[in-house]
């Protein structure tokens, strides 16, 4: 009956996951967060850890003596192995349905290290109960260990764990002559055990879930396939960066770009400059690959606005990548004040000019930036001179 | 009843044995090799043969086919004629066999290392050893029916069905995985392309898997596990339940190597659900194993061979367990394309079929040659290094995979990828560097075993005469009123092939058939046009040098990775992939859109020396693709068969090829020229520009057009 209720809610329970969906409008997937996911690898080793350690356990554990004094142990034993078994199955049906089904809603104040609490805490207590009764087994184990070292000595009538055989529906080793069947392969001959429950269960199991899987996502379509699911997700970040950028100073685009002047920028620009572009650009930017950006001469525009929309969108069929999934529209403003910084510049073994001339003059003459430029100028020198 | 004497056949035995331990030892160098390089480029000594993307195929099919391969062959013959109390049916076939055998990997290894690969993993070798395979593989079936029908024993025991199984599907995944058109002696193109293609190739690579790595090793474990601890099979009614379950389940599985590609959802699904449930099955073979131990544990303790048994059955279990998890759509994502797979696959291959493989070797040798094993203990540091070296091969590969894929998949709250794919790369190294070691370790542990072994075959005599006597089958079988009911087939070993072959065809006919007839599975893209002659030519190039060995062209419909790479990748941007190249591993980074990326100039210096255009990278460098000449005398014969596989290239296309070819290498120089280069057109480094320069563009133009 016990057995029947467990294997009940288990069958239940991706059915609860399913309702999951619909309660949350804002979230994200549980698998895209580290801690989420370094708490479950932790979960199931420890888990793995504590039937290995339950099955040596089983080995050492088969005298009669031993048998007798921790019988109480063993019951114990088994509730809680019985207990973290359909633990872990119960997590690995929510997991089975797939990327973003298993949500969380997104309200900073609730969250420790990007989960809810509920979550958190629910995986914290299990890590801790695992830990415990590894140290329990471990203990136990410890002691068994001893005294079992103590009797070999003794005369023994081997038999084995109750547990053991209540676990696996198997006739004990001394009445097995009942299930031994009449073959013999080269001396080789075969029982007839029972399967064990727990295997013929958990086998029903995974069918059950194989067709609740295969109508959920392929009959009456309760499940998103993989591009609904992209999609979906896309949207998810779009308003979520949204939303980030709506109170972030780092709101810059190609109209609003402003020729950056603060020696930090610059430099940030200069560190991007050289682990993003150099390689094409060369180290001082007198080209290789890609044009010469130090001299006058420009294939797509030289004015600010024109470098940052090389650098956000590139210029694909020329080989120039778009820049805007690598770095941030901040960090594409110092590239760009770094690269204006560099114009005229005349690095030794430059690429030879290509495209139009572009003066800066136009834009100067009505802009304070004039100023800026002679302090930048500066700047560069000095941070050219610590090179 | 009378007796009849007869002799076992012990001399092949031993042969078997020899060549599994000497490719044993080859095949895990050539992985040390490999494993080396990814984080010291320069270890391919600058050659062509040695570099890993041509290392890496020699070592996969050298551990799977020579190692292993040998280890089954091994294994059956010994226990085969014992279980059937007759000896092998022909010492012809025998021989043939074994030298056949041994003649592929041969040749396997000196055209893999040549270059001549068909670029589909675990199936690289060119048509005529596939051929050749083929014929060995019948003259390995013929021997063993051969025995089987001269047998003294009326039933058939349960090794002998996994050794059936084995045969008939082994024969059947390489027949129809390995159809494709020849080019010329050492060159073929894959019938199947793009989605199909890859279908029938993972069909094939994960049952290979199944039915080389598994069934088989399943039927020496139900001989030689019982066998050392001399204790009755736990239970023949599980041998029953999980011997048709798994090679019925297995067989439908092989999608989930493609979960999130452009294969339809409905074949993912599948491949998703049937792999889950093939926990139960796989597990049942690992608890039959592990509770025939029950009252013999104390064996465990003094028999080395029974201890390399037991660790080989848990490994067994967890890489079975771990399975399903990975088939889990939300676990692939995470772990697919890292060395989270790596590792996986190496608890399985190192712990499974590599102590299983030992512990027999431990045990047979000495049997086989009279005397006791030369050291126990040099058998125990064996154990023990060979288990450290597991350990330290699969943790840092667990860890490794998770934390790059958790890089991949960062962003930041502005909504830029966080990392830059070289930045992943570069957090690799250390965890590269300690899974050498690890192999390592489980290398010098081999090398312990051969030296034991040695001895032992020195001290000893070899049992070249081994007599037995059973009585004759005589007349109809009898049966008990009480036989279960699956005795019957246990009789009929014809029978239980056919009913086999049924079991395990039905999954694959399935999976394939509809992708076959129904056209939507694989939508068509008007945009997607043929490959010119030139990029034609520069796949070869790309195949040949086992590119997608480290390279990806999937592009999974994630955030993360159409941020990185572009949009998804479509099924229908395939049809013309003869092989399809999604390859399993990102060590670099996908290439599915790499066309237009970068300039020609920038694949130019890359290939010469990839450090010089991004700093870093452990791809290693390509001189010789700069130097070589093209070989253009092929264009011709490879676009013919190409339309012989439906190609749409114009009526007589293939006769002006040449010419087109000619034309768009000049144009690439012409582009190099620009930004000085000079090179000549007719080099190989042309060819390859022009097939990456390709890549994914079809359908980008229309992408961009309709992004604004």
């Amino acid at each position: 009956m016990k057995k029947l209720k467990l294997f009940g809610t288990l069958i239940l329970l991706p059915a609860t996951a399913f309702c999951r969906d619909e309660e949350v409008t804002k979230n994200s997937s549980y698998f895209s967060n580290a801690l989420f996911l370094t708490m479950l690898v932790i979960m199931i080793l420890l888990a793995m850890l504590i039937v290995a350690f339950s099955s040596a356990f089983k080995n050492i554990a088969d005298s009669d003596y031993l048998i007798n004094k921790y019988n109480k142990e063993n019951t114990k034993r088994s509730d809680a192995a019985k207990t973290i078994v359909s633990m872990i199955i119960l997590f690995s049906s929510f997991s089975m349905l797939g990327q973003g089904n298993t949500i969380l809603p997104i309200k900073d104040d609730w969250r420790i290290g990007g989960l809810d609490q509920f979550t958190f805490y629910f995986m914290l207590f299990i890590v801790l109960l695992e830990l415990f009764v590894l140290a329990l087994m471990f203990y136990q184990f410890n002691y068994l260990v001893k005294t079992a070292k103590a009797l070999s000595d003794l005369p023994q009538k081997k038999k084995e764990s109750k547990l053991l055989l209540s676990l696996t529906d198997s006739v004990a080793i001394e009445e097995e002559e009942s299930i031994l069947l009449d073959h013999d392969y080269d001396g080789i001959k075969e029982l007839d055990n029972n399967l064990p429950p727990w295997w013929k269960y958990g086998f029903y199991l995974t069918i059950v879930v194989a067709v609740i899987y295969m109508l959920h996502f392929h009959v009456f379509g309760t499940g998103d396939l993989q591009i609904k699911e992209y999609e979906k997700d896309m949207a998810l970040a779009k308003l979520e960066v949204d939303e980030y950028m709506k109170n972030s100073a780092n709101n810059v685009d190609e109209n609003t770009i402003k020729l950056l002047t603060e020696p930090a920028d610059i430099a940030s620009g200069k560190d991007l400059f050289i682990s993003n572009c150099a390689a094409c650009h060369g180290k001082l930017g007198e080209g290789s690959v890609g044009p010469n950006l130090t001299d006058e001469f420009w294939l797509h525009g030289g004015s600010v606005q024109d470098i940052f929309k090389s650098v956000k969108y590139g210029w694909v069929e020329k080989g120039m990548k778009s820049w805007k999934e690598d770095i941030s529209p901040m960090q594409i403003a110092q590239l760009t004040s770094f690269i204006k910084s560099i114009t005229g510049t005349n690095p030794p073994n430059p690429k030879a000019p290509q495209g139009e001339s572009f003066k800066e003059a136009g834009i100067i003459i009505n802009d304070s930036t004039a100023i800026a430029t002679d302090s930048l100028l500066k700047t560069i020198d000095s941070l050219n001179a610590k090179k | 009843m009378e007796l009849q004497k007869f002799q076992y056949d012990n001399k092949t035995v031993k042969m078997f044995a020899y060549a599994t331990i000497v490719w044993g030892l080859v095949g895990m160098l050539a992985g040390l090799i490999a494993a080396i390089q990814l984080y010291l480029p320069a270890a391919n000594l600058s050659l062509p043969y040695t570099t890993f993307g041509r290392v890496r195929p020699v070592h996969t099919n050298a551990v799977i086919f020579a190692f292993v391969g040998n280890g089954i062959f091994m294994g059956v013959y010994y226990s085969l004629q014992r279980l059937l109390k007759a000896r092998m049916f022909s010492d012809l076939l025998s021989k043939v066999h074994f030298w056949g055998w041994q003649l592929i990997i041969v040749l396997a290894a000196i055209t893999l290392v040549l270059g001549k690969t068909t670029g589909k993993e675990y199936a690289e070798l060119e048509w005529p050893i596939d051929i050749l395979i083929t014929l060995v593989w019948v003259v390995f079936g013929w021997n063993m029916f051969g025995t089987i029908l001269r047998r003294r024993e009326r039933h058939l025991y349960v090794a002998i069905w996994f050794y059936i199984a084995t045969f008939v599907t082994v024969a059947m995944l390489h027949i129809v995985n390995s159809i494709e058109i020849p080019v010329s002696f050492w060159k073929s193109y894959s019938w199947y392309a793009g989605v199909q293609d890859a279908l029938v190739q993972w069909w094939y690579g994960h049952n290979a898997v199944a039915f080389f790595l598994t069934t088989p090793y399943l039927g020496l474990m139900y001989y030689f596990l019982p066998k050392m601890a001399q204790r009755p099979i736990y239970s023949y009614r599980l041998s029953i339940i999980h011997f048709w379950a798994l090679i019925f389940l297995y067989i439908w599985a092989g999608p989930h190597h493609l979960l999130y590609t452009s294969v339809p959802d409905w074949a993912q699904s599948l491949g998703v659900v049937f792999s889950i449930m093939l926990l139960a099955p796989s597990w049942g073979g690992m608890i039959n194993g592990l509770l025939t131990l029950r009252g013999a544990w104390d064996k465990v303790r003094d028999n080395v061979g029974l201890k390399f048994l037991v660790v080989a059955v848990t490994a067994y279990g967890m890489a079975t367990f771990e399975g399903p998890m990975l088939s889990l759509k939300s676990v692939s994502a995470i772990a697919h394309y890292t060395d989270w797979i790596v590792a996986h696959v190496h608890v399985g291959a190192l712990g499974w079929n590599g102590f299983m493989t030992f512990g027999i070797l431990y045990w047979l040798i000495p049997r086989l040659f009279q005397t006791k094993l030369h050291s126990q203990k040099l058998a125990n540091a064996h154990f023990w290094i060979g288990t450290l070296g597991i350990l330290l091969y699969a943790v840092p590969m667990y860890w490794a995979g998770f934390m790059q894929s958790s890089m991949w998949k960062d962003f930041t709250p502005e909504g830029q990828l966080k990392w830059q794919f070289m930045d992943t790369v570069t957090k690799m190294i250390p965890f590269y560097i300690a899974r050498s070691i690890g192999g390592a370790l489980y290398l010098i542990g081999a090398i312990l075993m051969t030296y034991n072994l040695i001895k032992t075959i020195k001290a000893g005599t070899f049992l070249e005469i081994e007599e037995d006597e059973a009585p004759a089958l005589k007349g109809d079988y009898v049966s008990h009123s009480k036989d279960h009911w699956h005795r019957w087939i246990e009789r009929k070993p014809i029978q239980l092939m056919i009913v086999s072959l049924v079991v395990v065809a039905i999954g694959g006919v399935i999976e394939f058939v509809p992708t076959f007839l129904v056209k939507s599975n694989i939508p068509t893209i008007a945009s997607v046009k043929p490959y010119t002659p030139l990029e034609l030519q520069g796949r070869d190039i790309y195949v040949r040098e086992g590119c997608y060995t480290c390279h990806s062209q999937m592009i999974r419909p994630f955030r993360s990775e159409t941020a990185r790479y572009g949009e998804y990748s479509k099924a229908g941007e395939f049809v013309y992939d003869h092989p399809f190249q999604w390859g399993s591993k990102r060590t670099g980074p996908d290439l599915a859109r790499e066309g237009g990326k970068y300039p020609d100039s920038w694949h130019y210096n890359h290939m010469a020396d990839p450090t010089s255009m991004s700093p870093g990278s452990i791809m290693p460098q390509y001189p010789w693709l700069l130097e070589d000449q093209l070989d253009g005398n092929s264009t011709m014969a490879k676009i013919k068969a190409m339309k012989r596989l439906g190609v749409p290239y114009p009526e007589g296309y293939e006769n002006i090829a040449l010419k087109d070819m000619e034309k768009q290498a000049l144009k690439i120089t012409a582009n190099l020229k620009e930004d000085g280069i000079e090179t000549l057109p007719d080099r190989e480094i042309v060819a390859i520009i022009a097939y990456l320069q390709r890549l994914g563009k079809d359908i980008k133009g229309e992408k961009t057009i309709t992004k604004k």
